[in-house]
């Protein structure tokens, strides 16, 4: 399969279709241990296992199990992601090699050239398109800083469905044009906690000015499906979502190979893991020998703090325990923090590789990413999210260290979103952090 | 001859029907029986056996009817129970089982919370004069599948669903397509398994055999040991017909 996936010619003679995987790529099968499973807590007053066919489209679950180390993405969904610009192009940022005067050569992939500026739309289309071939009227979902609940929106309208998404209070009011263009794409968008769902209503009643957090909103948006009928699409952490997002990194290798490049080290942020996932783990499918570096932000310091153990994905312990990396359930991050990742654990696929060892990590400060944010708009041009800045530090600091080493690596990392509409958030850095 | 693994929870319903249930499963056509010690977390069970985890706990110690159980059933049983509660004592826990003349032990929780002490577990296990069987699961990497399957005894239990009785939606056929080949001991399919169409899937597929539980068990809650018996014979029918 990775095989007749590498096809070795010229990057002139890349035709789209070529570079675009016929099928999704699942981690587990490859894994170096079993990967503990889903599962109802102990003494469970309901079966939150059972639960899941009324949240998720059935064959979203059905992928979500049925695990097979490829599985084929329908035709219609490969339409879809011709159609929104996919393969997202694998650039190399040569000013930046020059400016930091590396020998390294710096490649990334940047999924921001998405009609919704993130790699989030990659999952949002099959899960839109499996819902609403099973006669599904509507979806619901939530959203942080903006970019999965934008995905959702587009691929909701795409198929013809509505959708609802709770999007945390903090970023709701922060960031207008979000949800302006959830509306645009004919969402409707609310500020969580609300007080339609007793999740929301528990956390108002607990402090009436609650910021929000993700895994309160996840926690309303599930109610919200269920109460209604609707379904709930997923936007990180599961096994699934990160075998949707496995076309960024399937497609990587194809252009890496197209240039007679080898990486040998992958670097990705993660919130909840999927663009990391997918970027990295086809790469761990060839047996790749590169080293693999997940970034995250000091400020939500679930690497460096997190306990890896079973805990809820959601605030109120809706959805099955997962076995994960976790600040435990009730986290909710800093308030003046701005740079994303804000999420309380990692994919369980991804800790456990990061138990093992397999996949390093690094934590840094905000001041230290907006200055690798600055320095990449500077040389490259791109305005990169917040949430990527994180990978663009330490794709500096490996630079650096290749320059220290004198030796020439091949370093790719993700940029998972821009950050045009995050300027907000830079702002609020450049006020905090001018020197 | 394609394998029919029977599940019942030890002492259930009651005590006395739990032996009229065993005594009549090799009549019914049963080739395996498999006894469930209540946990005190049934990490992997879904409602309705650990429902019946809680009528057994009324009726008190149930070591006796273990021992029982084997003398009328006249198959090979095999205890099924969670590792993490026998960690500590596991010898002696595994004596007991061989002094009732149980034949194997099958800890789904082995492989997957325990997976740095799969062969010390399995060869604790020989040693005290017990077949193992190992659980896999989808989740389980293809590399363990296949030593999973070179050190099990009896068979490999491969459990399709992340918990028993609830109907998660899976494709059977393709979960088991993916291990069939890997392994060449007997290969046993189970969890959530009781609609007739999955039980064709997965023999299609290539399963050795098929494990059945919550159907029976709330076969058993209704309409007592002989409608119990009656499935047994139907999925019997099925694994012949099939
Ligand atoms: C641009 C961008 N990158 C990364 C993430 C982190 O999520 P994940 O780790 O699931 O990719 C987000 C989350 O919202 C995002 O918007």
């Amino acid at each position: 399969m990775f095989k007749t996936l590498g096809v070795s010619v010229a990057p002139m003679e890349l035709n789209p279709r070529d570079i675009v995987p016929e099928f999704w790529y699942n981690i587990i099968p490859d894994l170096p241990r079993p990967l503990p499973p889903p599962r109802d807590p102990p003494g469970a007053d309901f079966s939150r296992i059972d639960l899941l066919r009324d949240i998720m489209p059935q064959e979203v679950l059905r992928q979500q199990f049925t695990v097979e180390r490829f599985v084929k993405i329908p035709e219609e969904v490969r339409d879809r992601y011709l159609n929104i610009g996919r393969p997202t192009p694998l650039l190399r940022a040569r000013k930046l090699e020059e400016k930091l005067r590396t020998p390294a050569r710096i490649y990334f992939k940047y999924e921001g050239a998405t009609p919704t500026g993130s790699h989030k739309i990659n999952a949002a289309i099959p899960q839109a398109y499996y819902a609403q071939a099973e006669g599904i009227s509507a979806v619901t979902t939530e959203t942080g800083a903006g970019q999965w609940g934008t995905a959702v929106a587009l691929a909701a309208s795409m198929f013809g469905l509505k959708s609802s998404v709770f999007m945390v209070r903090v970023s709701y009011e922060q960031k207008p044009m979000r949800k302006t263009i959830m509306n645009l794409y004919g969402a409707d968008v609310y500020a969580s906690p609300t007080n339609f769902t007793e999740a929301g209503k528990r956390a108002l009643s607990r402090d009436p000015n609650h910021p929000g957090s993700l895994g309160i909103a996840m926690s309303e948006a599930v109610e919200y499906a269920l109460k209604q009928r609707w379904k709930y699409l997923v936007g990180s952490v599961l096994d699934v979502v990160l075998l949707y997002q496995s076309v960024i990194g399937l497609e990587t290798s194809t252009q890496l190979e197209a240039v007679g490049e080898e990486p040998d080290v992958l670097i990705g942020c993660v919130g909840g893991g999927s663009n990391f996932g997918g970027f990295a783990f086809p790469f761990l499918g060839h047996g790749t020998k590169a080293r693999l570096i997940a970034v995250g932000p000091a400020e939500v310091p679930k690497f460096s703090s997190g306990k890896y153990e079973y805990d809820y994905p959601d605030e109120a312990g809706l959805l099955p325990m997962i076995k994960m990396l976790t600040l435990g359930r009730e986290y909710v991050p800093p308030p003046i923090y701005a740079g994303g990742l804000r999420y309380h654990g990692v994919a369980p696929s991804l800790s456990l590789l990061m138990q093992e060892g397999r996949v390093e990590w690094r934590e840094y400060e905000e001041p230290e990413i907006f200055e690798a944010a600055k320095l990449f708009s500077e040389t490259q041009g791109i305005v990169p999210a917040p949430e990527s800045a994180h990978a663009v530090k330490a794709v500096v600091d490996e630079a650096m260290r290749a320059k220290r080493d004198g030796e020439r690596r091949t370093i790719a990392f993700n940029l998972s979103g821009h950050g045009l509409l995050d300027l907000s958030n830079y702002e609020s850095m450049m006020k905090r952090f001018k020197s | 001859m394609r394998k029919l693994v029977v599940y019942d929870t030890l002492g259930f319903p009651t005590p006395q029907d739990f032996l009229k249930f065993s005594e009549g499963l090799k009549g019914a056509g049963c080739d395996i029986y498999e006894v469930g010690l209540p946990p005190k977390y049934a990490k992997y069970d879904g409602p309705v056996i650990r429902r019946s985890h809680q009528t057994v706990s009324k009726f008190g110690d149930l070591s006796g009817s273990l021992k029982e159980a084997v003398e009328v059933s006249k198959v090979p049983v095999v205890v099924l129970t969670y590792l993490e509660e026998h960690l500590d004592r596991l010898r002696e826990f595994l004596k007991s089982l061989r002094e009732s003349k149980v034949e194997g032990v099958l800890f789904p929780d082995l492989l997957i919370d325990f997976p740095d002490q799969l062969e010390a577990v399995v060869s604790k296990v020989r040693s005290e004069g017990l077949k193992n069987v190992i659980f896999t699961a989808p989740s389980v990497p293809d590399s363990i599948i296949k030593r999973s399957g070179e050190i099990t005894d009896m068979f490999l239990y491969y459990g399709v669903r992340p918990t028993t009785g609830i109907p998660i939606p899976v494709d059977v056929g393709a979960l088991i397509r993916r291990v069939r080949n890997m392994v060449r001991s007997d290969l046993i399919v189970g969890f959530g398994l009781s609609s007739e169409s999955d039980l064709r899937s997965a023999l299609r597929a290539g399963a050795d055999g098929v494990a059945v539980g919550t159907a029976l068990i709330t076969e058993l809650e209704g309409r007592g040991v002989t409608g119990g018996l009656a499935l047994v014979r139907k999925y019997r029918e099925i694994l012949d017909g099939a």
